[in-house]
């Protein structure tokens, strides 16, 4: 029986869990990103870094009567560019094209494509069916259905009528263009993936799900490879609307802890991680960009939308995370936390990252002052933010950052650029329905 | 013993066309009576498709004590919390603040999370001409409505149930097309296996016979057209099918950790024992004629069970009743059973209540787990002319009652995404625990 697995004494916990699964490391062989800070992690960092944010007035739709006006786009957008197949944009939306992007650059810097090219035919089965593929999807948007309103229009409200003209009206493709997990399909047709797979759709906890789950795949030696993106594009008119009539927009910049902090404000893009067992990457002689420690999830199970004033969920996602990875509070060196600038979210965040923490807690930023509220991708932009960072050495300051909330006291966060105190980065993420999970990383140089 | 956690199917409940409830769904599908009709829910006249099959009188369905809470929910959601009732209740266990963050939830959710009558008001004001303009949202009252939002949301069935039951442990909410229910399953047994949840409650939902539901499928050609005669459309393995019946439900189960299970004295239905998924990577409507794809994941399910090919009796089938999906699957299973296919009884219980889409997986399961605790294979209906690319072994119009050692179920989606589940009768498991393993 695998050694990684627990025995049946539920009072152990998860003691020897940490223990038994550091045999087998799993290392990070590449990396992308791409949001309103840019098309690639460096980008993303070098841009934080300067303290610039990518926060500006909506340009890809009229906001002018919209309760926020501002957003972080990806300027200048051009799917086909960013596919690098005109075709293919016929089968996909904007978030799959970002989340196809990520995941391609990924991919490219890992080398698996040359490497699987270069394999004896049987191998390059073998390779298939041992290379996974996990996708936070944002799903679940609207302008999906907008695709029939020329048809609603013509038939006014005549279902029949709209029966009829369907088929001459509406894009036959239709279903396939909207289905949640494109991504997930897509990426594995063009580089051949046939291994263990998912695609999750839970909101903000999606792309940290997508590693978490990839990583124990990889445990369980379902695949000696995975790769984990997560994709949304949440700038939508009507999601703005309501997120604004549910008070969590803020009228023009998000202020992460800050004690002017009154919202979110809403970014779009796509992170992605190539996830390895160690033996798979020394064999591919592959550059360990870093490695996957642990990972925890924790629902508060109470309301459809608030988290919970004293940090229940978060505080258990973060201990089930230390647990897994076999480390002590001591040992992470920055963390980027949720920090979505809205008060109940930031100051319950603040009362679980010092309840953790304490008096020695490590650097704390937020990205999201800068690139928004990706939602499904939100997590996994920020695991490539905080390995690069953690990479680089530096912890980029929250530029908009004058004075902490008195909601969030003892949270250690500040407006300059510091230096980690480790190697290690712990990620945060919650969403609806009090989902809460974080993910711990190490660097290497 | 053992050092692996194993897994036990202690709930069931079960919403679809065929019945409210477990009871009358199991009878239904053992009577290989279909429930296609006319479509009822909406004026389907002008659709090249007009039928389905419906969930039956669903305002039949048990009031839920909390009006509040269902305010937050739509038709899918509905479904999804009458049928986790029900496997609470019939597991007879429920979270307790003691043991809450010890419970985890993971769901396959539908794709179409916007009602068509939202949709329809907001073109009505926003979209008078067809062309969108958002400078007119703002006096559009459902893209203001909280609720709306809320039900829109991918989270919103998951939410609904964590706040139901006070579950809080690990949650999740996946979705790959028609592989959806099967891979929330897989990953909810996973989790009680990694030690991060001692009980999970999974499932599936799903509800696209709504206007624009039902278009995507029509405008694909994927369901069948057989207007005039509802009650053969779903014909899986047949030589004249000519696409699927799309159905809407929900199927939820209670998974345990076996020893947990056994020693509080609960009823284990079956084993869930494993858990194979692979992506074909070929088409995103197809899977490779070959099986390529399908193959991996029923192989990867038998050896993830510890199990050989000899140990299963019984496949449900994906069996969707499209002239591809079905010639791909028998492939798949003559190359995964080979010479042995005769000893494997298949049957689609598709041809009875139709696709369910998301919930497929999650109500096909509880459907394995039924077979295996009364002894009984459900029947394939509307089975008239084999196609000769479907030779396997199929169980025609009547069950086959015969005890089953161990069973598959075949969830393949659209984008490539393929889940097979092994189940294992609980005696069996008891014996192989018994001898050490």
């Amino acid at each position: 029986m695998k050694s990684w697995q627990q025995g049946t004494d539920m009072t152990s916990d998860f003691t020897n869990h940490a223990a038994n699964h550091t045999a087998n490391k799993i290392v990070i062989t590449g990396t992308g990103a791409i949001c309103g800070a840019g098309q690639s992690p460096a980008e993303m960092v070098a841009r934080l870094v300067k303290g610039e944010t990518a926060v500006a007035h909506i340009q890809n739709w009229d906001a002018s009567s919209s309760p926020c006006q501002v957003a972080a786009e990806v300027v200048d957008y051009n799917g086909g560019k960013l596919l690098g197949d005109r075709k293919l944009l016929k089968l996909v939306r904007r978030s799959d094209v970002f989340g196809i992007y990520a995941g391609e650059q990924a991919i490219a810097q890992a080398g698996l494509n040359a490497w699987r090219a270069a394999l004896p035919e049987s191998e390059a089965l073998n390779y298939a069916d041992q290379t996974g593929c996990y996708v936070g999807s944002g799903g679940g948007a609207f302008e999906v259905n907008y695709d029939y309103f020329p048809l609603m229009a013509e038939t006014g409200g005549s279902l029949s009528e709209f029966g009829r003209e369907l088929p001459n009206m509406v894009n036959p493709m239709w279903l396939l263009r909207s289905l949640p997990n494109n991504v997930l399909c897509h990426v594995s047709i063009r580089n051949q993936l046939k291994g263990v797979n998912g695609c999750i759709t839970h909101h903000t906890t999606s792309g940290l799900l997508a590693v978490i789950e990839g990583a124990w795949a990889i445990r369980e030696k379902q695949a000696d490879r995975v790769i984990s993106i997560a994709h949304d594009a949440p700038i939508e008119p009507q999601t703005v609307l309501y997120l604004h009539q549910v008070g969590l927009l803020a009228s023009d910049a998000l202020l992460p802890f800050d004690a002017q902090h009154n919202g979110c404000v809403l970014g779009e893009g796509a992170g992605a991680f190539v996830l390895e067992s160690e033996a798979s990457a020394q064999e591919r002689g592959a550059v360990l960009l870093g490695e996957y420690l642990g990972g925890g999830d924790a629902v508060e199970g109470e309301s459809l939308f608030d988290v919970r004033a004293d940090g229940d969920g978060e505080i258990r996602a973060i201990k089930l995370a230390l647990k897994d990875a076999g480390l002590t509070p001591s040992d992470i060196g920055m963390i980027v936390a949720h920090g979505n600038g809205t008060p109940g979210s930031d100051e319950s965040e603040a009362v679980a990252l010092v309840n953790i923490f304490g008096e020695s807690m490590p650097p704390v930023t937020s990205s999201k002052w800068a690139i928004g509220h990706l939602f499904g991708a939100s997590g996994m932009v920020d695991m490539t933010f905080g390995l690069e960072c953690a990479r680089q050495k530096i912890v980029p300051g929250i530029a908009n950052f004058t004075q902490l909330a008195p909601g969030c006291k003892g949270l250690n966060v500040s407006s300059e650029n510091r230096e980690p105190t480790s190697n290690i980065v712990m990620i945060l993420a919650r969403g609806f329905a009090g989902t809460n999970a974080a993910v711990i990383l190490r660097a290497n140089p | 013993m053992s050092s692996a956690r194993r897994v036990a199917i202690t709930g069931i409940g079960l919403v679809t066309p065929a019945g409210l409830d477990v009871a009358s769904t199991w009878a239904r599908l053992k009577s290989a009576q279909s429930c296609a009709g006319p479509i009822s829910l909406f004026d389907a006249s002008g659709f090249s498709t007009r039928i389905a099959a419906e969930v039956p009188n669903s305002q039949d369905l048990p009031e839920i004590d909390d009006r509040k809470l269902m305010k937050y929910a739509s038709r899918a959601h509905r479904f999804a919390i009458a049928a986790a009732d029900q496997a609470i209740a019939d597991a007879g266990i429920r979270p307790t603040t003691a043991d809450a963050d010890r419970w985890a939830c993971s769901v396959g959710a539908g794709m179409m999370t916007v009602a068509h009558e939202e949709i329809a008001m907001v073109q009505a004001g926003a979209a008078r001409d067809g062309e969108f303009n958002p400078t007119q949202l703002i006096d559009v009252p459902v893209a203001k409505d909280v609720m709306a939002f809320s039900r829109s949301l991918s989270t919103a069935g998951a939410a609904l149930l964590l706040r139901r039951f006070g579950i809080r442990g690990y949650a999740s909410t996946v979705h790959t097309a028609c592989a959806s229910g099967g891979q929330a399953v897989g990953t909810a047994m996973r989790l009680i296996r990694r030690g991060l949840a001692d009980r999970v409650l999974t499932g599936g939902f799903d509800s696209m016979i709504s206007p624009v539901g039902l278009s995507g499928f029509c405008l694909l050609s994927a369901v069948s057209p057989d207007n005039d005669n509802p009650q053969r459309a779903s014909r899986p393995f047949d030589a004249t099918r000519n696409g699927f019946v799309l159905g809407e439900g929900a199927g939820f189960l209670v998974l345990e950790d076996w020893q947990t299970a056994v020693n509080r004295g609960a009823r284990i239905y079956a084993e869930l024992a494993g858990d194979g998924n692979s992506l074909s990577s070929y088409r995103i409507t197809d899977s490779h004629p070959s099986g390529d794809g399908p193959i991996q994941a029923m192989r990867r399910a038998i050896q993830d069970a510890g199990a050989t090919i000899a140990d299963f009796n019984y496949l449900n089938a994906h069996g969707t009743s499209t002239p591809m999906n079905d010639r791909s699957e028998c492939a798949a299973v003559n190359a995964v059973f080979g010479d042995g296919k005769s000893n494997v009884a298949v049957s689609s219980t598709k041809s009875v209540m139709g696709h369910l889409i998301a919930a497929a997986g999650a109500v096909e399961a509880a459907v394995c787990a039924l077979a295996i605790h009364e002894g009984t294979m459900p029947p394939n209906a509307n089975l008239q002319q084999l196609d000769p690319d479907c030779d396997v072994n199929i169980i025609r119009d009547a069950p086959l009652v015969r005890p089953i050692h161990m069973a598959l179920s075949n969830s393949l989606g659209f984008g490539g995404s393929n889940s097979c589940l092994a189940f294992r009768h609980p005696e069996l498991t008891n014996e192989i625990m018994a001898a050490g393993y």
